[in-house]
Order: C-alpha cells, then sequence, then structure tokens
C-alpha cells in the first residue's frame, strides 16, 4: 500500500536576484536559482523559470510511477495513457505546427488552438474557454524558436516517461 | 545597551556556560555539562528526531503535539504516531534532564495542554549562536570593520558543515538548513571581502569556502580575483575568471556580470 510519504514531493527554491547596467547602460535584473528536490535529493539551476516547472513536473512523475508500482499493468497503463495522450499527440504534431505556424501564424495558433481543444473533450475535461489568439498576430521569430524549444522538450520528456513506463511494465510482468 | 563587543564575547563564553550544547552542523552532537552524549543513550530514532524538530522550530511557540507527529511520521497511522511521540518525548527528557524526578516540570521542553516547545534560551545551539554572530556582524559592518571581521569570524568557525546532515531528505528541516547556508554565504562574502586588502591570501581561502558551499556563488569569484590581483598573482585571478565563466556557463547557461566581466579585462589589461 502506497504510505502518506509516497504522495508527497517538497521542493525548496532560492532565487538570487542580480540588477546591473548592461553595456548599453540600461538597468537590467537577472534571476538565478536553484531548485532542489527535498525527498530525492537531487538539485538543478535555473536562470529560467521554465526549467523550475520541468524540474518539477519530472519529479512529479517519478512519484505519480513510484504511486502505481501494486497497481495492476492494465491500470498503470490506464492511468498513464490518460496522463500523457496530450503530451503524446502534442510531441508527434509538434513539428507539422510549428512549420505552418511559421508559415502562417494565425492559422498556426488556430491548429494548436483546434489541437488542445480536441484534447480537452477527449478527457471531458471542463475546460471551454477557447484561447485568445489575436495577440499572436505579430508573434515573433523568438516566438516560434521558443515553440520549438518546448515541443522539443515535452517530446523528450514523453520518451522518458515512455522509457519509464516500459521500464515497469517489464518488472511487473517479471 | 550592551556595546558589540561585549555582546560577542558574551556570546562565545556562553558555550561554555551551558549546560546543554548542540551541534547541528555537520554533524549532530549533543554535550550534557560539557560532557558528550553517546548515541546510545538516545535509545530509539524517534527521540533524536523530535529533538531535532525541535531545535529546528525554536521559534515557533506552542507547536500542537498532532502537528509535530504529521510532520516528523507523517508515514505512519494515527496510533503508532502518538505511541512515537510518547517514546520519543520520553527519551528526550532522560537525555537532557536524567535526574529530573517523575512529575516535575522539564526545565527544556515546555508542555502547555497539548503544545510543546524548546526552551532554548537555556542551551546553547551553534546555528543560534551563528544566526547571532552574523547579525553582530552585520550591524557593525560599516561603522566597525574590525568588529565586524570578529563577529564573523566566530560564525565561520561554527560552520562545519550542512544543518542536520542526517535528515537531508526530511522536509521539515530544509527551510532552516536554507537558512543557515545563505547567513554562512553571507559571512564568507563579507569577511572576504573586509580582507581583500590586508589579507588577500585569507581572502583568497574564504572565498574557496564560500565556493565549497555554493559553486555558483558570483561574488565569491569576483573578490577571489581582486584578492589574487592585490597579490600580484595574475594568472591565477584570470584563472579564477574563467572558472566563474565556465561554472556560469554550464549551471545557467548564462555569462558573468558586466562587474566581473569588467574586473577581468582590467586585470587583462595589466602588465
Amino acid at each position: 500500500m502506497s504510505t502518506k510519504k509516497d504522495e508527497t514531493a517538497s521542493f525548496m527554491l532560492r532565487f538570487t536576484q542580480k540588477i546591473f547596467n548592461n553595456e548599453a547602460g540600461e538597468p537590467e535584473v537577472q534571476w538565478r536559482g536553484n531548485i532542489r528536490h527535498v525527498q530525492g535529493g537531487d538539485e538543478q539551476r535555473f536562470s529560467q523559470f521554465d526549467e523550475v516547472v520541468s524540474f518539477i513536473q519530472s519529479k512529479l512523475a517519478d512519484l505519480t510511477i513510484q504511486a502505481m508500482e501494486d497497481k495492476p499493468i492494465e491500470e498503470q497503463k490506464g492511468i498513464l495513457s490518460k496522463s500523457f495522450d496530450l503530451w503524446k499527440k502534442m510531441a508527434l504534431e509538434g513539428p507539422k505546427m510549428v512549420m505552418e505556424t511559421i508559415k502562417d501564424p494565425k492559422k498556426g495558433v488556430a491548429h494548436i488552438q483546434d489541437q488542445i481543444q480536441d484534447q480537452i473533450h477527449q478527457v471531458k475535461d471542463e475546460i471551454t474557454q477557447k484561447l485568445e489568439i489575436d495577440t499572436w498576430k505579430r508573434a515573433s521569430k523568438s516566438d516560434y524558436n521558443q515553440i520549438m524549444q518546448k515541443l522539443s522538450d515535452i517530446s523528450n520528456e514523453v520518451v522518458a516517461l515512455n522509457n519509464k513506463v516500459e521500464k515497469l511494465s517489464k518488472k511487473s510482468s517479471k | 545597551m550592551i556595546a558589540i563587543e561585549d555582546q560577542i564575547a558574551d556570546l562565545v563564553a556562553s558555550r561554555t556556560d551551558a549546560s546543554i550544547s548542540v551541534q547541528t552542523l555537520g554533524n549532530f552532537q549533543v554535550w550534557r555539562s560539557a560532557e558528550l552524549v553517546g548515541s546510545k543513550e538516545w535509545g530509539r530514532d524517534v527521540s533524536l528526531q523530535l529533538f531535532q524538530f525541535l531545535i529546528t522550530h525554536r521559534h515557533r511557540r506552542g507547536l500542537h503535539k498532532e502537528q509535530i507527529i504529521d510532520r516528523i511520521w507523517e508515514n505512519v497511522d494515527g496510533k503508532a504516531g502518538q505511541q512515537n511521540f510518547k517514546v520519543a518525548h520520553h527519551g528526550v527528557s532522560k537525555v537532557l534532564e536524567p535526574d529530573r524526578k517523575s512529575r516535575t516540570e522539564s526545565q527544556y521542553i515546555i508542555r502547555q495542554g497539548a503544545t510543546y516547545q524548546l526552551r532554548f534560551e537555556d542551551m546553547w545551539i551553534d546555528v543560534e549562536a551563528l544566526d547571532q554572530f552574523v547579525t553582530l556582524g552585520n550591524q557593525v559592518l560599516l561603522d566597525d570593520p574590525q568588529l565586524a571581521q570578529l563577529a564573523y569570524r566566530e560564525a565561520i568557525a561554527l560552520h562545519k558543515g550542512v544543518f542536520l546532515p542526517n535528515r537531508l531528505y526530511e522536509d521539515w528541516s530544509s527551510e532552516e538548513r536554507e537558512r543557515i547556508q545563505l547567513l554562512t554565504l553571507g559571512a564568507f562574502i563579507s569577511l572576504s571581502e573586509l580582507l581583500v586588502k590586508d589579507n588577500p591570501l585569507e581572502s583568497v581561502r574564504l572565498t574557496q569556502q564560500a565556493l565549497q558551499i555554493d559553486h555558483t556563488w558570483e561574488d565569491a569569484y569576483r573578490i577571489q580575483m581582486e584578492a589574487y590581483l592585490e597579490k600580484g598573482n595574475r594568472p591565477m585571478a584570470l584563472k579564477t575568471y574563467k572558472q566563474c565563466e565556465r561554472v556560469l556557463e554550464e549551471e545557467f547557461g548564462i555569462g558573468p556580470l558586466p562587474e566581473t566581466r569588467q574586473l577581468y579585462t582590467k586585470i587583462k589589461t595589466i602588465h
């Protein structure tokens, strides 16, 4: 049976602020930090908050997998596939969507919106609000690069999670 | 008002005067009337856990028994938690006051109804002393740098490692560990900065110690560069910058601050 400890993940976050003048003499603020997973002891430094989110996400995924170790394999697969469904589809459709977005920003973002809406319906979530796309009309190249990077990160995460699932399945079938 | 110098002296003396002394940094040890308490005296680990928890939360007034149980033994059921607390409370009392008669009030663990707290004012605890030394140093940093040096030195001398190393993975100890680490880093940086001109080699040593605590602490690299420069060791100053640049790139994906880069440029131009 899962203990209460198995359901908890704590994180210690440290932010250090650096204020300085750049070469043009303009003031700038930089944030540096580190995040530590208390129960596991792993630590990661960051200068972008995205890195924090992905660190937390990976630790929480580990926790979910650990918590399901004693469940029947079919149930494990069910929970995990529901949980990863959205990520998988995003990762598969991602590169195509990005190319379309670069060609036609509005159409591309509308496509992403449709994908998300589609997934929301599939998992019977209660979120029904449409995404606001007008602000995306003048998206810059760096925005596309960011999207590309994010999708690549998601893709890597899905691969890592799938590997874990496979490991679990093998372990359970022994 | 007591002069800062006297406060520092009193704080130093309080260690020898205390009937109970506790080391939490780098190792956990307790002395009762100057005699080291053997690990066997604690009996079960639950006693150590409770005492360490009370030390960690020494500034919290009146912790409820259920709250304590929930934080320390979160993975056990209610009955086992109550039993753990009973055993632990008895164990701690036995270690701190072995000669105390039953049904008499404890000098160190104050109980009010179902709440408990540590009367730490009657003990010497390294992290509490470290905290006070750093506070005193910061108070006189601008007006009396010599006195500030004395206070920081006392604080640094107490730093033997991380807070409660045997509870690294316990949620309840994390906040205090983080607080103490930052306090200690601050003391190392302030003292090394104060010594750059008068004792650059000592300044280098102190920054090296700071970097052992956190190897991404850019202030430490910059002060170390200044200290090497002061000592006339230009190659080491340049090497320190390169190390700083590499570490920041590896850990954060960023470069050093303009202040550090400017110092590097200045050192490079010196022949």
